[in-house]
């Protein structure tokens, strides 16, 4: 039997960063030291884009050489140091109009203010057919749907820590798990991408783009090529395709358009970085900037940990009196 | 051995303090040919003796015909969360993993007999005429399909023509196949409309509106 979770969400946080980047380990660090239980909600060191930097040479005071997850580790624990706690899950859903404010991910949790710090990895658009066999052999989460597939050969999209995991997942259930990297090598935990890659089952087909989910009713096929060279497509025949790509887009589905957009589909965050909704902030590549560097990412971290904070202490209507400081 | 830990046992008797009213846990079992039942009704039996104003009640699929046929259950492990008034809360296979929080839910739900819903939901559901049967596919490994349930149950509180249910897809092939379940959670309204993934309420709220019109077409 499956284990048994209560899955009620506990007491509720001060806040919940969502996202743990600079932005989201800054503004955690920030809100930690102002005395605030703060929860940070994340996909995993090298989900984002510090975290799959493989050198950082400008960011002030680091001069390495350091990779993006030495970076982000290094901000984490430091937050950490402050009484932050960090959970590797992802969140699915929220609802920013409630109080306390809900947020879903593996498990509920609840809080007074939300930090939105999600980055800009989201895909932009889907593969032909992936929308159209969604529930028929598309999915995305090979935790939930991996039983479907026993005995069935599958495909597995994506080239980072989720992607490596989900098709490790996926080596119980089906005969063949191929994985469709769009990268040359894997922006994954080593340990688990050589478990993936030493696999009876498993198969790497590394630099790839995935060019259509073939089937009629339900999938029964992948489509790719190679991204570079002349190599010929390939068609593999597979019951279920997995999807873990990323992009450039600002990562706001889950969402669910409780929050405004740009066209661009930043979210849009005021000087003091709050949203249109009280207690929800954003900070960090999610929103529309011209320098997308993580030192900025990290500065209006600490913008929205000191907004939070002020919302948190119902102080959000004043301002510093420099005239008798 | 107990399947609640003694924590969990004492985090679930927090969680339940104050159910707001007496709930029944109506299940039906039999001995053979049925691979969880034994462990589902241990899990009922020691949930419900979390609470006093928790009840267990166990019959036999087989032997309790009539019972099950008034209540509407046509498979096992089933159970059936009844407060002051059956709102039509089903789950069918054991709610284990993230599904066991599906079922506190529902006892609270059905305790309280109150259900927390967006007031575009509330005039769909005064507005209904038409029965809706809600049955929430899910496997115990999934995150994303309790809320799915959760939204699924209060709904049946909220309005005598829906009943829903959650259906184990792993314990219930047969159904998993007759419905194309190749993922979770997977919603399917009247055996005519389905939804896939856990949406937002409002999302749902279309989908049952387009099976309450093709019913009322019928």
């Amino acid at each position: 039997m499956e284990s048994i979770s209560l899955g009620a969400a506990g007491a509720p946080y001060d806040l919940i960063v969502i996202g743990g980047g600079p932005a989201g380990s800054t503004a955690a660090l920030y809100a930690a030291r102002a005395g605030h239980r703060t929860l940070v909600i994340d996909k995993g060191l090298a989900s984002g884009a510090l975290g799959k930097a493989s050198q950082i040479v400008n960011y002030p005071g680091a001069k390495g050489p350091l990779t993006g997850a030495d970076l982000v580790r290094s901000m984490r624990d430091q937050a950490a140091s402050f009484g932050a706690e960090f959970v590797t899950e992802k969140v699915l859903r929220v609802d920013l109009k409630a109080e306390p404010k809900q947020v879903w991910a593996a498990e509920p949790y609840q809080a007074r203010a939300v930090v939105i710090a999600t980055g800009a990895l989201g895909r932009q658009q889907h593969v032909p057919g992936e929308e159209r066999l969604l529930g028929r052999g598309v999915s995305y989460c090979a935790t939930c749907d991996g039983a479907f597939f026993q005995g069935q050969p599958v495909a597995v999209a994506g080239n980072n820590d989720e992607a490596v995991d989900e098709a490790l997942t996926m080596t119980r259930f089906a005969t063949k798990v191929h994985l469709l990297s769009p990268t040359t090598e894997l922006e994954a935990n080593e340990e688990l991408a050589q478990e993936l890659a030493s696999h009876p089952k498993a198969a790497l087909h590394l630099g790839v783009r995935v060019l259509e989910v073939l089937g009629e009713n339900r999938v029964e096929g992948v489509r790719f090529a190679a991204k570079k060279g002349d190599q010929e497509e390939q068609t593999i025949p597979v019951s279920g395709v997995f999807f873990y790509l990323q992009g450039t887009q600002p990562i706001t589905d889950f969402l669910y358009d409780q929050l405004p957009v740009s066209e661009g589909g930043c979210l849009i965050a005021g000087e003091y970085r709050e949203t249109t909704l009280p207690g929800v902030f954003a900070a960090g590549d999610v929103v529309c900037k011209h320098l997308k560097q993580s030192v900025v990412a990290a500065a209006e971290g600490a913008q929205a940990a000191m907004a939070a904070d002020r919302y948190l202490s119902g102080r959000e209507k004043l301002r510093p009196d420099w005239r008798h400081s | 051995m107990p399947i609640l830990d003694s924590g969990t046992a004492e985090g679930v008797k927090q969680e339940l303090a104050d159910l707001g009213g007496p709930v029944r846990l109506v299940m039906f079992t039999q001995e053979f040919e049925c691979d969880l039942c034994a462990e589902a009704r241990a899990l009922v039996e020691e949930v419900a003796a979390t609470s006093e104003q928790l009840a267990a009640e166990i019959y036999n699929f087989v032997t309790d015909k009539e019972k099950a046929d008034s209540l509407g259950i046509d498979k096992i492990p089933a159970i059936a969360v009844i407060g002051a008034e059956d709102y039509g809360l089903r789950f069918y296979g054991i709610p284990s993993g993230y599904e066991f929080a599906s079922l506190l839910a529902a006892i609270k739900a059905a305790g309280s007999g109150g259900a927390h819903l967006e007031d575009d939901t509330v005039a769909f559901l005064q507005a209904l005429r038409e029965p809706l049967h809600i049955q929430v596919f899910v496997t115990p490994t999934c995150p994303y399909c309790q809320s799915a349930v959760m939204l699924a149950h209060r709904l049946g509180v909220a309005s005598r023509l829906v009943r829903a249910d959650m259906v184990e897809a792993t314990e219930f092939p047969h159904l998993a196949v007759k419905y194309s379940v190749m993922g979770v959670p997977r919603t399917v309204i009247n055996d005519t409309v389905h939804l896939e993934g856990a949406v937002p309420e409002a999302r749902l709220v279309d989908k049952l509106r387009e099976a309450a019109e093709a019913a009322g077409q019928s």
